[in-house]
């Protein structure tokens, strides 16, 4: 286990921005905080990162308390935050190099073989880079040092489609290299594609968290009746979504055939079946009010 | 590490640290040319005049700052200076308010930039990222000022030395004295200008940098904005500076003063009698680098405390 949280919770004057947050990431996962503004992801990676101190709970990694023994709790982790600030004033060698330094990392070897796949100018000052190309100088400073924690906090903000595949194959990458990575991101679908977990968040509270091993064997079933719907057959793994006016929206996980017979029985005038996905899952929590 | 952040902070200042060291010295160059076209041109002049009336050159000077002139006489060190000591009067290039000018915008702008800048510019986070305890990043500050300062004195001092060497030994000019109406004795030996004297009085020049730095660090690791600090600092700073010359003027104030820091700088009494102590009331007295470092010390250590017990807030 790299990363633990046991019931984390952040108050800031009675408001409760995170809340017991129970949390377990193992070496070579890839796990995705998922929510919109305001759920707490960033609190959440923030406590971790020893930013803040728990109001109640604790977070530890590699088994080194976030807060208490904060130092060496981030010599496991490589941050990239949200709301990208650099040094403007140095290149962007300089600064690998800087930070390499304070981590006592002398490693370099990857430096030019990375900027040269981000298509990154290491030269020039980082005041005359676009923002985009200050995230992949920004991304290029969490990959360097090869920490066992990745914490990426919308890591693919401002970063061109090609950028962001390039990217998420890294972090894929780091995965099979048994880095652990969390991070969190607005788009399901860059989720969907990497992780092999996701925490969905909503007002500070971890609401859900899904195997995405397990999401990608679901799939929705929408049905119209050519009549009012029946009650859905007693399958396993079947559960009712929606349902009513000759249509019925199920969520189903087991074997598709015994399905399809009883389908096969009823008067049906439409059919589609499709992969459940996040999104569906997303939007139990955060349909109306994301 | 500790080394890696000194030397980033020293490449950020460089820039500012040459210019604030060479307008220092820039100005304690020039000074000595005012200090000898004071003690050379000036006071021959209100000598003669004051001895074709009968009377001292005190009873001159006195009358000059007298009203109005007593708050000018109480910018240039006060009572214990006097226009015919041209060593005296090179000191006054050590109290001059826009020494202690430059000298409190070197130390509240670089403090104050230093934790809050960091907080507000977004960059604390990137740094704190990595594993850096948050009391070598306050210890590196500590660093760069005992770095600094004695450069910043040091500027003053080479200023002094360099301006001495170019206007070279203070003279009243024989055919200026000759023109006059009246017969003008000159004293030499206060003429003579020892540069080396002021030495001693650049720990009091660094204790009170180091005071003002301290203290700023303080409000600096306390803050999110460095704006905030940076107005909330000059208004104390000035407070403080305006209570010490006010104080001199006016008695029922005077009991104020010990509170600034204005008040255990002394570089010229340090300079002139070797005196590093100043009276707390009538009843003690106490050295003035003790204080000054110690409120500096109080600063940073209260910074330290500070900032590794608070919450590090996302920038905006």
């Amino acid at each position: 286990m790299l990363l633990h949280t046991e019931h984390l919770t952040k108050s800031y004057n009675g408001f409760r921005a995170l809340d017991d947050l129970n949390l377990t990431v193992t070496r070579g996962e890839v796990v995705g905080l998922l929510g919109p503004n305001g759920s707490g992801k960033t609190t959440a990676l923030r406590l971790i990162l020893g930013f803040l101190r728990p109001t109640t709970g604790h977070a530890t990694v590699a088994g080194h308390d976030c807060w208490a023994d904060s130092v060496r709790a981030r010599r496991h982790v490589s941050y990239l935050p949200g709301e990208l600030r650099l040094y403007e004033n140095m290149t962007g060698r300089q600064l690998v190099r800087f930070l390499g330094e304070l981590r006592g990392d002398e490693r370099r070897a990857d430096v030019d073989a990375l900027a040269r796949r981000f298509d990154i100018d290491l030269d020039r000052p980082i005041a005359h880079l676009s923002s985009g190309m200050k995230r992949k100088v920004a991304l290029l400073q969490v990959l360097v040092p090869h920490a066992p924690l990745l914490i990426l906090d919308e890591p693919t903000n401002t970063l061109d489609p090609t950028m962001r595949d390039e990217l998420l194959a890294q972090l894929r990458q780091a995965r099979d290299g048994g880095q652990a990575v969390v991070f969190s991101s607005h788009v399901l679908g860059e989720v969907e594609q990497v992780c092999d977990r996701v925490a969905i968040l909503q007002r500070g509270r971890l609401v859900h968290l899904q195997e995405m091993k397990e999401l990608r064997q679901g799939r929705l079933v929408h049905v119209r009746f050519g009549g009012a719907a029946p009650a859905p057959p007693d399958l396993p793994g079947l559960s009712v979504r929606e349902q009513g006016d000759g249509r019925a929206t199920w969520e189903h996980a087991g074997d598709l055939p015994p399905l399809l017979e009883w389908l096969g029985r009823q008067p049906i005038l439409e059919l589609r079946i499709e992969p459940l996905g996040l999104s569906g899952v997303y939007h139990r929590y955060h349909g109306a009010v994301a | 590490m500790t080394l890696t952040l000194i030397r980033k902070q020293l490449r950020d200042l460089r820039l500012a640290l040459f210019v604030v060291g060479l307008l220092l010295a820039a100005f304690e160059c020039l000074w000595v040319k005012i200090t000898e076209r004071i003690s050379g041109k000036l006071v021959p002049l209100l000598s003669g005049l004051a001895a074709a009336s009968r009377i001292g050159f005190g009873q001159v000077q006195n009358t000059i700052f007298e009203g109005p002139g007593k708050i000018l006489r109480t910018l240039i060190g006060g009572e214990s200076v006097n226009l015919d000591n041209a060593m005296q009067v090179l000191s006054i290039g050590y109290v001059h308010p826009l020494v202690q000018t430059v000298l409190c915008v070197w130390a509240i702008g670089r403090a104050s930039g230093a934790i809050a800048g960091e907080i507000d510019r977004g960059t604390m986070e990137l740094l704190l990222a990595q594993p850096v305890p948050r009391s070598r990043v306050v210890l590196a500050h500590l660093c760069v000022d005992v770095l600094t300062i004695p450069i910043l004195c040091l500027c003053m001092w080479a200023g002094t030395f360099l301006g001495t060497w170019l206007v070279g030994p203070i003279r009243m000019d024989p055919s200026e004295l000759k023109k006059m109406p009246f017969k003008v004795e000159a004293d030499e030996s206060k003429l003579e200008l020892r540069p080396a004297a002021f030495g001693p009085s650049l720990v009091n020049v660094a204790a009170l940098v180091f005071a003002v730095s301290g203290t700023t660090l303080w409000l600096s690791a306390r803050g999110r904005f460095r704006g905030r600090v940076l107005g909330t600092v000059v208004v104390i700073t000035l407070l403080q500076f305006l209570i010490n010359v006010v104080g001199q003027m006016w008695d029922a104030l005077e009991w104020l003063r010990p509170f600034t820091v204005f008040y255990y700088y002394q570089p010229q009494q340090i300079a002139m009698s070797a005196r590093w102590t100043v009276a707390w009331g009538e009843w003690a007295t106490v050295n003035v680098l003790a204080v000054l470092f110690g409120v500096g010390a109080a600063g940073y250590a209260l910074a330290l405390w500070t900032f590794t017990r608070r919450d590090l807030p996302a920038p905006l």
